[in-house]
């Protein structure tokens, strides 16, 4: 059946809507960059800066250190990252596979621990590290964010597991293939769509925490980039909007190509999983 | 599998590695001749005040070799949570910057080193007693104060001009300012913008004014005192935006800076806020827009809470000794001089406010801003123990149901009087 032009239309002008709308805060965000102090202060806010330059930026880039607290966010988010997901896969399975009574207490024990407030339990995650000399280290962040991202990566994990077809590990079993060859070449392609959302999912807790981070790391040269960001805000409500919406912008690329890398793997692994199927 | 074994036996080596790696150096407190270094976690926010506070490190690092400072920028939105889970661990920076109202709740804790032996009389003269007293817990001077705010009137000079408006003198009554308000207000402009979002500071920071106390007594065993006194800032601010309509009422559920924008664009002829706005009209007002400050508000007086800036060292600190030497050498004249006019703050010491009326000629509102701190003062609310619950959970709600029209003066004051009694039971 054919669509009408009109529908056609229709569709095209709620898509680009849409988009708009989801793009906005973006658009704000790149133009608020732009902005002298003076535009920020207009009683008439425009969307487009009046008179764009690129001053915020080198603001931002010059006096907070921003490059370097990225390159230790990104350190951090994809050492944990990979981590978590090194952790996670074999108990995912375990869950999803192996019937026990442990099974809902686990489950029950991963749900709880989602309700904890960080404030919570801070300070004695910080009285276990600090013996172990591992405050105001990166090995000691990414410890925290592995186990803070973790329940709610196994979550995820183990609901991917149990959407793999138990009769596909079972025809292994019965071509002769061990449980570990079947997991590493039946199992594990898979469940790379599943792999790569909850990569998606640490690498983003990992990039965007502040909390752990502020209490834990007091070195200047450690400082990850919601660290940094924060400094543009003082006392009193004062915000430093230009260099911030410039941090901001420059906070996102990383992000954005991290995802647009595993985007298009995340799409393939869908493909190739309903092939398989 | 084999590079899921080699994976986890990496993070393992990894984790390891960083158990062995760090130790802790020095101990106790050095004589004079150990090399000692020590961190200095400054909240300096604008770039002038960050370069100001860096040179003072690098003046001081220049003359004395033995004891080296280190600047550590931290951020004032998470000062508190981060210096919280610090002194729990033992490893708060040596020298740490602040605001009194939330060290007094750590010196209470024990946290916080007694400077009084260290600090030169030069220094002790130099503040006002009034000011040494928000930081003295327990008679221990837990901090060395270095700059504080106020709260004042701007006023568009061109629309004050225009509308006859005074703004000479040495202090500017309440009432007046009702009147002014009243007088400017016109074709839907407002006399004054205030934005008051959060308002328990500036009402109990103002209150002074009238003798407002809101709390007897100290600690937990502090009471509420919700009388006239404590309820006149309110009841005329209610005043000005639902009787004399001089206040935009939509102001009062803006923050500070949202009112800029109408204050430049002639929406509001006059606006309230910390003297420390300074800066931003400076630098967002547009071209050829004159602004200046009004005399400090007074009611029987022209008192408001001092809640200085201060420096202090925990009480488990390594060099307790050269950390208080250091913070000394900050409190000199022109050091508090510069970071005050970079912040656009006031130095708690004469000779640092007369620094900075000579370096500015007193322009940009500075005499103004400078007299409004005279008379800066410990108010009671700062020696109580349950102040910032009662503020966030009691408090506030409470102001700004009264504020938004929905409560009435009687409403407000058993708010604030019964909520004391919840969060401090």
């Amino acid at each position: 059946m054919r669509t009408r032009p009109a529908a056609r239309a229709a569709q095209y002008v709620a898509v680009i809507c849409y988009l708009i709308f989801l793009g906005f805060p973006l658009l704000w965000l790149i133009s608020s960059s732009l902005k002298s102090p003076r535009e920020f202060a207009s009683i008439t806010p425009s969307i487009l800066p009046k008179h764009p330059d690129l001053s915020n930026y080198t603001d931002a880039l010059r006096e907070q250190g921003l490059v370097h607290s990225m390159w230790n966010s990104l350190q951090i988010s994809v050492a944990s990252t990979v981590l978590v997901l090194i952790v996670s896969l074999p108990v995912a399975y375990a869950l999803a596979r192996f019937r026990s009574r442990l099974r809902p207490i686990t489950n029950g024990w991963i749900l709880v621990s989602q309700v904890f407030p960080v404030i919570l339990i801070v300070i004695p995650l910080f009285m276990i590290l600090r013996p172990l000399h591992l405050t105001n280290t990166i090995p000691g962040v990414v410890i925290v964010y592995m186990v803070w991202s973790m329940p709610f990566a196994l979550w995820m994990l183990q609901g991917y597991v149990a959407a793999v077809p138990r009769e596909l590990e079972e025809a292994a079993s019965v071509d002769g293939a061990s449980r570990v060859r079947t997991i590493v070449s039946i199992v594990m392609p898979l469940l790379r769509p599943g792999l790569i959302a909850t990569a998606m999912f640490t690498f983003i807790s990992a990039w965007n925490e502040f909390f752990f981070a502020l209490v834990l790391l007091q070195d200047p040269q450690l400082k990850t980039l919601p660290l940094v960001l924060a400094r543009f805000v003082g006392a009193e409500g004062q915000v430093q909007f230009g260099p911030l919406a410039a941090a901001s912008v420059l906070a996102t690329v990383p992000s954005l190509v991290f995802f647009a890398f595993l985007q298009r793997r995340l799409t393939s692994g869908l493909l190739s999983g309903a092939v398989k199927g | 599998m084999k590079k899921l074994v080699i994976s986890l036996l990496a993070a393992s080596a990894l984790v390891t590695l960083a158990a062995c790696g760090g130790s802790d150096s020095g101990s106790g407190d050095s004589g004079s001749t150990e090399k000692v270094t020590l961190k200095f976690q400054s909240l300096a926010f604008q770039k002038t005040t960050v370069a100001a506070t860096k040179k003072i490190v690098a003046d001081w690092n220049a003359a004395n070799p033995n004891i080296q400072v280190e600047y550590v920028q931290g951020s004032w939105d998470s000062v508190h949570d981060q210096l919280v889970t610090q002194f729990q661990g033992s490893t708060a920076p040596d020298v740490i910057q602040d605001e009194s109202a939330d060290i007094t709740g750590f010196a209470n804790q024990g946290y916080l080193a007694d400077l009084s032996q260290y600090l030169s009389q030069e220094t002790k003269d130099a503040v006002s007693q009034g000011v040494w007293d928000t930081v003295t817990v327990d008679g221990k001077v837990v901090a060395a104060p270095t700059l504080l705010q106020s709260y004042v009137v701007f006023g568009n000079s061109a629309l004050l001009k225009a509308a006859g408006v005074a703004t000479t003198g040495d202090s500017l009554s309440w009432d007046d300012l009702q009147a002014n308000a009243k007088k400017l207000t016109s074709a839907g402009k407002y006399g004054l913008g205030w934005g008051l979002k959060s308002p328990t500071a500036t009402v109990l920071n103002l209150g002074m004014n009238f003798d407002g106390a809101f709390f007897e007594g100290s600690g937990r065993d502090a009471k509420a005192k919700i009388g006239d006194a404590e309820l006149e800032v309110p009841k005329r601010i209610h005043a000005m935006a639902y009787t004399d309509k001089s206040i935009d009422p939509t102001s009062l559920t803006q923050s500070g800076s949202d009112v800029l924008p109408g204050f430049f664009g002639g929406k509001y002829a006059m606006i309230v806020g910390g003297n420390y706005a300074a800066q931003q009209i400076v630098e967002q007002a547009p071209k050829g827009f004159q602004w200046e400050v009004l005399p400090p508000l007074k009611g029987t007086s022209e008192k408001q809470a001092a809640n200085p800036q201060t420096l202090s060292v925990p009480a488990e600190g390594k060099h307790v000794k050269q950390a208080a030497q250091f913070i000394d050498y900050f409190m000199k004249a022109d050091n508090l001089a510069t970071v005050g006019q970079g912040d656009w703050l006031i130095p708690t010491t004469k000779a640092a406010r007369d620094a900075i009326e000579k370096a500015t000629g007193g322009k940009n509102g500075w005499t103004q801003t400078l007299a409004s701190g005279e008379e800066l003062t410990k108010a009671p609310f700062q020696s109580v123990e349950n102040y910032p619950k009662w503020k966030d959970q009691i408090a506030t709600p409470a102001l700004q149901e009264f504020l938004a029209n929905k409560i009435d003066l009687a409403g407000l004051g058993k708010k604030l009087s019964d909520g004391w009694g919840q969060v401090n039971s």
